[in-house]
């Protein structure tokens, strides 16, 4: 099967260095494909690039066959990509329903955007009890369930999701893999940025290691798991 | 000694009230969207005026319509005229400064309110002297409450509070007003929503603009009479209106507006020379931004729109 997203030999800096040097990647459609690396390593940059939010120096991009390279932010959105940003992101002035819609913005259709709320609700139940709530006065957990639930009310073909555990509890952090693997479940192709090696490596079924710009490591989870370089990432992260 | 009654310094501190509020939800709009305060703001009110005048004096000599079908057109046509300029000046001149120091867009835009005040007072006939504005409004009175008031000042407050309002709306209720907020707060995620930035900074910037025009139009229609300079000190003062009510808020901004004319009212009623007024109402908001650096409705990074 074709690719959804391929990167190919991307180069991207902020000043005068660049933060990623060639890298290559591939996103297969129906998969969750996972980007790990240490802090600054670059995943959040590669991201950056995708959604065209900081400029690529060289190298290509396509989603589904088509060039993004250097499109316009929305016009690549348009395309079916939608962004779980790292750091969640949530609109902070904007009620829980504002929020989803924010998400559903391009949609017209006011039936479908009214039964994706419904399923979002359905996922995050606890978001129902919130709906006119600020989301800039809930807990960090809550505009988290919040973020992805913004972001699925695109229906989107390929979900980026950026550090979806960063700074929650273990147990926000367990709920986050086992919605994720839903996600997947609904053929929704995920891209997941992520520091948790071992659970992440658990739900995906790809990865990437990222190293100072660099793709160190690539493969199926199972193997990647294996090698050297995961071994140490992991053993980094984890003290 | 009061120089009018106490009904009129009510009206008119009404009719103030709205049109500063409109020209503050301008300022305070655009620095939402955007972060720049834009200085020629005063100066899009007072083209505004003059395009209305325009547009009634070259339908008054060729075609005859009612009184009120004039109040539409020119109104109308005044909010359009602004609304584009807005668009324009947004798109090539505030749009290509992002990322630049702020206090560049505020001289340019100090520059370019600088440009069209000249370009009025040279290029319209006469352009130096004031020029009468149609009596387009009934100026029969009414009593209210025991209110003595005229018609036109009814009209110029309902019709200044109607304007607020929609606009409120707009941004509360609809599509366009749900970009625009999510722009003001975060405009990165706003574009990973898929929201056209540059589309809904124009778009903000033509309907801060157009109000800034049908604040003209009023104020022509209370005084019957508009001229060259009539934005410097409008200018100032919703700028003030907006700081004070807090830069970012629209209904801070309205606060704020209504805050200024009162203080006006109060400086008038106060001092028996009128001219005390204005310097009244500019040193209680200093002494409150002294108090209230942020404004009364304070706005923090993400307090947006
Ligand atoms: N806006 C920025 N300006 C300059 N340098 C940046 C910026 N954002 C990130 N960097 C640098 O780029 C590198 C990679 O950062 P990032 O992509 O955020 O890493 P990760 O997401 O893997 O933690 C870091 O060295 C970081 O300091
Ligand atoms: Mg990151």
């Amino acid at each position: 099967m074709p690719n959804l997203l391929e990167v190919d030999d991307l180069y991207v800096g902020y000043d005068e260095a660049d933060v990623l040097s060639g890298v290559s990647l591939k996103v297969k459609p129906g998969k969750i494909t996972c980007l790990l690396g240490a802090n600054g390593a670059g995943k959040t940059t590669l991201i950056r690039a995708l959604l065209a939010l900081t400029p690529t120096r060289q190298g290509k991009i396509f989603f589904d066959g088509e060039e993004i390279t250097h499109q316009a932010t929305h016009n690549i959105v348009r395309l079916g990509i939608s962004t779980i940003p790292e750091g969640r992101r949530v609109f902070p002035k904007l009620t829980v329903i504002e929020n989803l819609l924010t998400g559903a913005i391009l949609e017209k259709n006011k039936r479908k955007i009214g039964s994706r709320i419904e399923e979002v609700l359905k996922i995050f139940p606890q978001l129902s009890d919130r709906k006119k709530q600020l989301a800039g006065t809930m807990s960090g957990g809550e505009q988290a369930m919040l973020s992805i639930g913004r972001g699925l009310m695109s229906a989107p073909r390929l979900l980026v999701i950026d550090e979806p555990s960063l700074g929650l509890s273990p147990l926000f952090v367990k709920e986050n893999f086992k919605v994720i693997r839903s996600i997947k479940e609904r053929g929704i192709t995920v891209l997941l940025v992520e520091q948790n090696v071992k659970q992440t490596l658990e739900i995906a079924d790809y990865g990437y290691l990222i190293a100072q710009g660099k793709v160190v490591a690539s493969g199926a989870s199972a193997e990647l798991n294996k090698t050297d370089q995961v071994q140490l990432a992991y053993f980094g992260s984890k003290q | 000694m009061l120089l009018g009654s106490l009904d009129q310094y009510l009206i008119n501190g009404l009719v103030l009230g709205v049109i500063y509020a409109m020209v503050a939800v301008g300022f305070t709009l655009f620095f939402g969207v955007l972060n720049v305060i834009k200085f020629s703001h005063g100066d899009v009110l007072m083209a505004g005026a003059f395009a209305a005048l325009i547009a009634y004096i070259s339908l008054q000599n060729f075609v005859s319509i009612s009184i009120w079908m004039m109040v539409v057109i020119t109104t109308t046509f005044a909010f359009a005229a602004m609304a584009l300029f807005g668009a324009i000046v947004a798109r090539f001149l505030v749009l290509p400064l992002r990322g630049a120091p702020p206090l560049n867009t505020l001289l340019i835009t100090l520059m370019l309110g600088l440009a069209v005040r000249e370009a009025v007072r040279l290029f319209y006939p006469n352009g130096s002297n004031p020029k009468p504005f149609p009596k387009l409004l009934p100026d029969t009175d009414i009593f209210i409450f025991g209110l003595e008031i005229r018609h036109d000042s009814l009209i110029i407050i309902f019709g200044g509070l109607a304007a607020i309002c929609f606009l409120h709306l707009l941004i509360k209720k609809t599509r366009l007003g749900l970009s625009i907020q999510a722009v003001a707060q975060d405009s990165e995620t706003a574009r990973l929503m898929g929201i056209n930035f540059q589309k809904i900074v124009l778009g903000t910037f033509a309907l801060g603009s157009g109000l800034a025009a049908l604040a003209g139009v009023l104020n022509g229609l209370y005084y019957n009479e508009i001229n060259f300079s009539m934005g410097l000190l409008l200018g100032v003062v919703g700028f003030s209106s907006a700081v004070v009510g807090g830069l970012g808020s629209i209904l801070g901004a309205i606060i704020g507006g209504f805050l200024f004319a009162l203080l006006q009212t109060i400086g008038a009623i106060w001092f028996e020379v009128p001219a005390y007024k204005d310097v009244f109402a500019f040193v209680v908001i200093i002494a409150v931004m002294a108090w209230r650096p942020t404004g009364l409705l304070a706005e923090t990074k993400s307090d947006r729109v």
